[in-house]
């Protein structure tokens, strides 16, 4: 699914050059339930953007299902979060004043294989909302809704197009402890129903198990590299 | 109101939906600054009414200065006897010897035609032409109409005063004299007149007999232009309006009463400022009633001494023909019903005129018709009958002076029309200006969404777009609140100013299209602002 190769990258802050990844390789096979873990400014999100086609590294390879799209143009990148990538980040990032619906809805805007109709486009989303079981909240706005529904909302709008890979970072950071188990329970249920490949981003060592392997990153090197079982805490 | 209507647009794209649900969120500063807009698009519709309104009045103008109208003068007019006049004024001295000619000898009017040519061949030889002359006179010009010889030293003509002086050819005279030049021949005559008025693309026809009279009013006096003429020419001259009582009626020309309308230099010379309505003139001897006074509604003409429109008495042609016993006419008015008829209708004219006077193919009219047309060439400084050649051939000869006339006279609207521009051109940047700056609030606001539609797919091209469609949104809607206020601007200014103003659906367009222009114009860079977003900092934009 995911295989990146010496991957580097720098930002330029005035005279700095900051080396947020110094050469990162490894591979993240289809179905795998990956965790992120690591101090702040480890490079972890930024090695989330890269493999999320949010932006492009420094030097290295990405290769995604089997395409190099290290180098892609702007808009086939766009193409390519649109249609194999979902993302959940952890300010929810809904629109507001607009229904849980609508804010479902909006990846669909922006499909490239033919204009979807309103109605489509309603039926999808509508289905989406479904699954993470929030069917009774089509018509609510963010503010009506609890944290842990507005990141559920969030993530049927990563599911709506039926992505392959599914990223969040820190999905949980803004819940208290039972909704974000109630969120990873989410995430955990959609990867054995619908075979996708998450990367989680957490700074939670309890979030982290979730997952089927963990990374560790440090100085934007991978310091550890682990696969272990999935230990859903009761 | 203006905003839902455009929510009815939403289903269209979901660019368009986003953008509206985006101007509803900041509605105060949305329809403010679509006010700018407005101010700046009704203006700029406010100046092509009034430009438009101008090019309307002045076209008025011009065709009410006479383009349709078709002058057809008795008698035919030929360069090569120009100073026929003072020939005619010395044999004017002669005529107290007139030598009565014998009726059975009278040529019939067409000999007279070719007697005529004969006169051009033999202009050294100018003994023979008194002759002629004397012969027209004395037949009045027709078969039908001519006077027996003895009764000539009868009639007694008011303006027969041995007391007068008169520095012209006396009017039984003149008229039927060929060679007295234009409109003196005694050709045309009242059937004609009718015949003509029954042409197609014909609408007024008026007679008219015209002479230099003096009148009186006790002790004042004044030389001025006689008209006998009719009803229609009130609906022939659109300029004229009436300063005081009526022009006079039916039953009055029927009857040929001594009624007079007085041009407006004629009335100030003879009454002063006072109303001269009721009071009497003198003329020939005879009294006439005033009746009503003539003046120019346009501001193309003003009345002038000596322009022979306003300086000048009008009676009805009959009382004309009555006093001075005549019954032919000097010309025929006619106006064609459309400008653009002008010469079709002269020629329907010409060959009517041939048929009734029988006419030999090959021989020349025995008339002269002219229109504003062939009068702008023929002053024009080419040799008359270059210019009536050309007059005869050119198609839409009428349009081409028309469009001179209205070039002169479009300048003056020209000042009111800078200023409009001027103040369009104001506050469509001041309204430009206020939807760069509302767009550009919103982008900032914006951010992080736009940063959550770059991360699930959107394009920069969508986000350009989306941001441009607020904008232009937003001038557009300002646009048909400007349209709103443009039309009612124009209204005021129609009926505050007197200005005339015309809101064509090709202006409003354009008004529309100035909007969306200045929508595009402003939200450019705003939008590009947006689209050029790193998605990464957008997000995290707090």
């Amino acid at each position: 699914m995911i295989a990146v190769r010496d991957l580097e990258k720098e930002y330029h802050v005035g005279e700095h050059v900051i080396h947020a990844l110094r050469g990162i390789t490894l591979a993240i096979d289809a179905t795998e339930f990956v965790t992120v873990v690591g101090p702040s400014g480890s490079g972890k999100s930024t090695f989330m953007h890269i493999i999320g086609c949010l932006d492009r590294p420094t030097r290295g390879d990405y290769v995604l299902n089997g395409r190099d799209v290290s180098q892609l143009p702007g808009d086939e990148l766009a193409r390519v979060r649109n249609e194999t990538i979902g993302f959940v980040f952890q300010g929810f990032n809904l629109l507001a004043r607009t229904t849980a619906l609508e804010n479902v809805e909006l990846p669909l805007l922006y499909t490239r294989a033919g204009a979807l109709s309103g109605a489509e486009r309603r039926e999808r989303a509508r289905h989406a909302l479904a699954v993470v079981g929030l069917s009774d909240r089509e018509d609510h706005h963010p503010n009506q809704l609890s944290g842990g529904q507005q990141q559920r909302v969030a993530i049927a709008r990563a599911l709506v197009n039926t992505p392959r890979l599914l990223l969040a970072d820190e999905p949980t950071g803004n819940l208290d402890t039972a909704t974000s188990q109630e969120v990873m329970d989410v995430f955990a249920r959609l990867r054995e129903e619908h075979g996708l490949t998450l990367v989680i981003i957490t700074h939670e060592r309890d979030i982290a198990a979730w997952g089927t392997r963990t990374i560790d990153f440090k100085d934007g090197h991978v310091v550890l590299d682990r696969t272990h079982e999935q230990a859903a805490p009761v | 109101m203006t905003i839902r209507i455009l929510t009815r647009l939403r289903a269209l794209h979901p660019s368009i939906d986003i953008a509206l649900k985006a101007l509803t969120r900041n509605r105060l500063q949305t329809v403010l600054t679509m006010l700018g807009i407005a101010v700046g698009v009704g203006t700029v519709l406010a100046m092509m009414a009034v430009g438009a309104g101008a090019q309307r009045s002045i076209e008025q103008q011009v065709r009410a200065a006479g383009l349709n109208q078709i002058t057809v003068s008795a008698g035919n007019w030929k360069p090569k006897v120009e100073d026929s006049g003072a020939a005619v004024a010395h044999q004017g001295d002669a005529g107290d010897t007139l030598v009565l000619p014998i009726p059975e000898l009278v040529p019939p009017l067409r000999r007279f035609e070719l007697g005529f040519d004969d006169d051009v061949a033999s202009t050294n030889g100018r003994d023979g032409v008194g002759d002629d002359v004397v012969r027209a006179i004395a037949t009045g010009g027709s078969p039908d109409h001519r006077l027996p010889a003895d009764d000539i030293a009868l009639v007694r003509h008011p303006e027969n005063d041995p007391m007068e002086k008169h520095d012209h050819p006396l009017a039984w005279q003149r008229l039927g004299d060929l060679e007295a030049g234009l409109g003196a021949a005694a050709t045309l005559t009242f059937a004609d007149a009718e015949a003509i008025s029954q042409l197609d693309g014909v609408q007024y026809v008026a007679c008219g007999v015209h002479a230099n009279a003096r009148v009186y009013n006790g002790e004042k006096r004044w030389f001025t232009r006689m008209h006998g003429t009719d009803l229609q020419l009130l609906d022939i001259k659109r300029t004229w309006t009436l300063t005081h009582g009526r022009f006079f009626t039916n039953a009055e020309q029927n009857a040929a009463e001594q009624v007079m309308v007085l041009g407006q230099v004629v009335a100030e010379k003879l009454f002063g400022p006072a109303n001269p309505v009721g009071g009497f003139i003198t003329l020939w001897n005879q009294p006439f009633r005033v009746v009503g006074v003539v003046t120019s509604a346009s501001w193309v003409v003003r009345p002038a001494p000596g322009d022979d429109e306003f300086d000048a008495v009008y009676m009805p042609y009959t009382t004309t023909h009555r006093l001075l016993n005549l019954t032919k006419l000097n010309d025929i008015t006619v106006t064609a019903a459309s400008t653009g008829a002008v010469s079709e209708v002269s020629k329907r004219i010409a060959a009517l005129l041939r048929q009734r006077h029988g006419i030999a193919e090959t021989a020349p009219d025995d008339f002269t018709i002219s229109t504003q047309a062939t009068r702008a060439i023929t002053t024009g400084g080419l040799p008359p009958n270059v210019a009536s050649a050309i007059a005869g051939n050119v198609r839409e000869l009428e349009r081409v002076t028309l469009e001179q006339l209205a070039g002169t006279l479009e300048r003056s609207s020209t000042t009111m029309r800078w200023l409009l521009t001027a103040v369009a051109a104001v506050s469509l940047l001041v309204g430009g200006i206020g939807i760069m700056n509302i767009t550009l609030l919103s982008v900032t606001e914006r951010t992080r969404e736009i940063g959550l539609r770059l991360a699930v797919g959107a394009r920069s091209r969508d986000i350009m777009r989306q941001f441009l469609i607020e904008a232009v949104a937003i001038s557009l809607a300002g646009g048909v609140i400007g349209v709103v206020c443009g039309v009612i601007a124009s209204a005021t200014i129609a009926s505050t100013l007197r200005w005339a103003t015309v809101v064509s659906p090709g202006a409003v367009l354009v008004a529309f299209g100035v909007a969306a222009a200045v929508g595009v114009f402003f939200g450019w860079y705003p939008a590009r602002r947006a689209a050029a977003l790193d998605p990464i900092a957008a997000l995290r934009y707090e």
